[in-house]
């Protein structure tokens, strides 16, 4: 490719777009507000939010908001979340939205769900956490939401550490990754314990539903939304969503870390009814897990010369192979709906 | 006043009041960059934008595209090697797209339902303008030359138009009433054809020059290169392209026992496989080259079209390759048999690369006949005075020429050029530069676009998908007069149209729409003046990058902002 003429159209495109006319001076249907009003999606998570550039969890939020459609109240845990989308006065949400304290989402949701039963209303309730008010926080709050079989959706980012703090780790840290307070040196090479394997407390609820996804595979998430808001009681997702700023990765590249997590079957995607297992994505050609850990600064000391750093790679790939033996995730040839086939694009739009 | 609890409140969506676009430091741009098989087509055919258009279900417009570079869609797809598919990035991911075919249904649905090139048959504008030969590049030129409004005058020696595509190619390779029916249809736009008339036989250079504006030489190379081993020529000598001729004109071939063709080019192996059906029973080719094949470096092999190497080897004609002549075994002044050397294109001292022999490597080959098949230069007729003693013409990229600043020059008499969709390339180009002589606009930028490469598109997008197979004639079953290649279903077409990545252009599958964590792109046609379905909203763009990064077919770029 000949890089200066490159270059150059490149710098035109860019000129055109910033000496654009005045938002102003458009017509209404070419008038960016009022374009952003048309679009054919729900948009229950506006602009103007605070995330980090590449943030999954604002990705993640805006997909089960879009999915789950205009009748919902959202209850938040304290987390990112809760601080990028309403730094008062300011809400990005569009959906009415409380937030109360770190541990108590599911608790809050059970009762705004309990005074909407009260009140005959059918709006659905979804109950937002991230990892920490989750796995260990608001654990016991939702515990409690799910035995109390409320009817709600309880929806986790899990970004794998306390990010909104500086980045502590979390029961859902995984094994190895460093963090503020697992940081790898002469005791420990990063995270001493393994990931809390939560969705399996969960199906001990034996709830009606209960399912995992990634920020990679959107239409899966969409999926699982409304299946998960269509049935009466608690319903329960956790949404891998990876965080930059925590994993030492480039904005650029969260989805690409994410498709890898379950490419390498680290993070297991997978539907489980009344506790039982009844769907996962298969993956198609299952890839190293070296693929997805040499990309983040979080699993930097894996690739030193310790003797330690090749021996906990070992371990991390044991972790994930052991994933795809207890769900059997390896895929059988193409399906559209494994891992290579449910990212496929096609012209002219997505069809889901 | 209502009391509020001593939490706080914010009204929906105002955090729009917050512009996140200041944040950014890198901004996403759409850039269309060129899509490999449209920067490698000598025609300039855009099969990109042709197989977007058929994808929607518009045949007749994306025949419409097809045609608005190149008018012979049905002939160039059977006889073309098809630069399209070798450039294809998706030979990386399994197998190049099958460019060739779905062109080719176009050019047959065209035929077949008889569909009107978009233009002006009656439109008469311009400057009158003539054109000299009507092969492919001679045809190129007079149609694009109408499309613009020109008149055009078009001659050719020979009593009936197409060129070479009627003296050289066999009726196995390209069946005549799809010649016929395309050339038929392009005559038919306002030209006026003489058949007969030669240049320097019938018509002078200088008359045609007096009664036209221009005038686009397209003769080809018709005369043959001079042959000999070591100044020994057999006294029965044929060269290729005259019995290829013979054969196609009167259908008689010489039948000896055993041949040898000396050669690398479609001529040789378009006569070997007819001399092999004729029933010669020990045909060879012997060329400088080497073969085509995974390892072979592409500078080095066979100047033919691949498949019609494998047919030509599945028909049984035996290939020497890396091999030349050196010496001829006579008896008297007739051929019983040849000396053949290994030898290899090399650099050699001041950076010249010349062809070395290899002492040593001799063997002796016993056949009847050899056929030189080496290749042709121009048949300087009415025009010595351009082409002085060179055998072809020396010309820039858009066919002009040093001596004369009104005779414009292209297809195969240039010795640079050698298919004829390069030819037909050639015709369009000339035909640009002449409209914009004429109407003192600027001369067109014959430069080839930067393409994209496979690893700036996002693959995980794609699903492996394996390529639609033509039908083929069995060895057995294939003759003289039917055609070897079949073409493709509709059902097939639609099948191979969905395996293009649209490398470097937006093909609105809605990634970036769906992915932006921050609502900044905004999915609307009526703004997207790019074509696209999609803008950005900078005022709140953060500059992630994730849209870029995750475009499957590159059409986003990250630029400092």
């Amino acid at each position: 490719m000949d890089s200066t003429q490159l270059k150059k159209e490149i710098q035109e495109r860019r000129r055109q777009a910033q000496s654009a006319p005045s938002e102003e001076s458009r017509p209404a249907e070419h008038n960016m507000a009022e374009l952003r009003k048309l679009q054919p999606r729900y948009r229950g998570l506006e602009a103007g939010h605070r995330a980090c550039q590449g943030c999954g969890e604002a990705l993640a939020a805006r997909l089960v908001t879009e999915a789950a459609g205009p009748d919902v109240i959202l209850t938040n845990a304290t987390g990112c979340l809760e601080v990028f989308t309403t730094p008062w006065p300011q809400s990005a949400w569009r959906l009415p939205w409380i937030h109360s304290l770190f541990e108590n989402s599911a608790a809050v949701a059970s009762g705004v769900e309990a005074a909407l039963k009260a009140q005959g209303r059918k709006t659905k309730v979804i109950a937002q956490g991230g990892d920490g008010g989750t796995f260990d926080i608001g654990f016991q709050a939702l515990s409690g939401m799910l035995e109390r079989q409320h009817n709600i959706l309880y929806v986790c980012y899990d970004n794998e550490a306390y990010m909104n703090t500086g980045i502590q780790r979390s029961g859902s840290t995984p094994h190895a990754a460093m963090t503020t307070t697992s940081p790898p040196g002469k005791e420990r090479m990063g995270k001493r314990h393994l990931k809390k394997d939560l969705l399996s407390i969960i199906a001990a609820h034996h709830i009606p539903y209960a399912a995992s996804a990634s920020v990679a595979y959107p239409a899966d998430i969409r999926r699982k939304v409304r299946r998960a808001v269509s049935i009466e009681g608690p319903t329960f997702l956790l949404i891998h969503s990876p965080c930059p700023l925590g994993w030492g990765i480039e904005s650029d590249i969260s989805i690409e870390v994410a498709r890898l997590a379950v490419q390498t079957g680290l993070f297991p995607v997978v539907e489980l009814e009344r506790g039982e297992l009844t769907g996962v994505m298969p993956i198609r050609h299952p890839k190293p897990v070296a693929d997805y850990l040499k990309l983040q600064n979080r699993f930097k000391h894996l690739f030193t010369e310790d003797p330690r750093a090749r021996e906990e790679r070992e371990h991390l790939q044991a972790l994930a192979d052991h994933n795809i033996e207890i769900y059997q995730l390896k895929g059988d040839g193409m399906d559209a709906l494994d891992t290579d086939g449910a990212d496929t694009v096609r012209r002219g739009g997505m069809v889901d | 006043m209502k009391q509020l609890s001593r939490g706080a409140f914010a009204l929906p969506g105002t955090s729009l009041d917050f512009k996140t676009g200041t944040w950014r430091n890198e901004m996403p741009v759409h850039n269309h960059f060129g899509a490999p098989c449209h920067v490698a087509c000598p025609a300039g055919e855009d099969a990109q934008a042709y197989i977007a258009k058929l994808m929607e279900g518009h045949e007749k417009e994306a025949w419409e595209i097809l045609v608005s570079a190149n008018p012979l869609p049905a002939t160039t797809a059977r006889v073309c090697p098809h630069f399209c598919e070798q450039a294809c990035n998706r030979k990386h991911m399994d197998q190049p797209i099958a460019i060739h075919l779905i062109e080719r249904y176009l050019g047959d649905e065209a035929i077949k339902h008889n569909w009107a090139y978009p233009l002006d048959a009656k439109r008469m504008e311009g400057e009158p303008v003539c054109v000299v030969g009507a092969g492919p590049a001679g045809l190129s030129a007079a149609y694009h030359l109408r499309r613009l409004g020109h008149p055009v005058t078009l001659i050719d020696a020979l009593p009936e138009p197409g060129g070479l595509l009627r003296t050289a190619i066999p009726v196995t390779r390209l069946p005549r009433d799809v010649l016929d029916a395309e050339i038929g249809r392009l005559l038919k736009l306002g030209i006026t054809f003489k058949p007969r008339t030669a240049l320097g036989r019938d018509v002078r250079l200088e008359d045609l020059l007096a009664q036209h504006a221009y005038v686009f030489l397209a003769p080809g190379a018709a005369k043959s290169r001079h042959w000999s081993v070591d100044g020994a020529v057999p006294s029965d000598l044929r060269e290729g392209l005259g019995l290829l001729k013979e054969w196609l004109i009167v259908g008689d071939i010489p039948k000896p026992k055993s041949v040898a063709i000396h050669g690398g080019g479609n001529t040789a192996v378009d006569l070997a496989r007819v001399m092999k059906r004729a029933g010669v029973a020990e045909v060879h080719v012997i060329t400088a080259s080497g073969l085509p094949g995974p390892d072979a470096d592409p500078k080095d092999v066979l100047n033919v079209v691949p498949r019609e190497f494998d047919q030509a080897v599945e028909e049984g004609i035996v290939f020497h390759a890396h091999r030349t002549i050196q010496r001829l075994l006579m008896r008297g002044s007739k051929l019983v048999g040849l000396e053949m050397v290994h030898l290899k294109k090399l650099p050699g001292a001041g950076g010249r690369s010349s062809r070395v022999a290899f002492e040593g490597t001799e063997t002796v080959l016993h056949v009847e006949m050899v056929v030189p098949a080496i290749g042709e230069v121009v048949d300087a007729q009415g025009f010595e005075s351009l082409l002085g003693q060179a055998d072809y013409f020396k010309a820039d990229p858009l066919g002009q020429i040093t001596t004369s600043d009104r005779v414009l020059v292209g297809g195969d008499a240039r010795g640079d050029r050698g298919t004829v969709t390069a030819a037909i390339g050639d015709g369009r180009l000339a035909a640009a530069a002449i409209h914009a002589k004429l109407t003192g606009e600027a001369l067109p930028d014959p430069k080839r676009r930067p393409f994209i490469d496979y690893d700036k598109l996002n693959v995980n997008y794609f699903e492996p998908s394996p390529r639609a197979e033509e039908t083929m004639l069995p060895v057995g079953k294939r003759t003289d007069i039917d055609e070897i290649e079949g073409g493709l279903t509709r059902a097939q077409v639609t099948h191979e149209i969905g395996r293009c990545f649209s490398c470097g252009n937006c093909l609105a599958c809605d990634n970036c729409w769906t992915l932006c964590p921050d609502n900044a792109v905004i999915k609307t046609q009526e703004r997207a003046k790019d074509g696209s379905h999609y803008v950005f909203d900078y005022e709140y763009c953060k500059g992630c990058g994730l849209c870029a990064h995750e475009c499957p077919s590159g059409y986003i770029v990250m630029t400092p902002d």
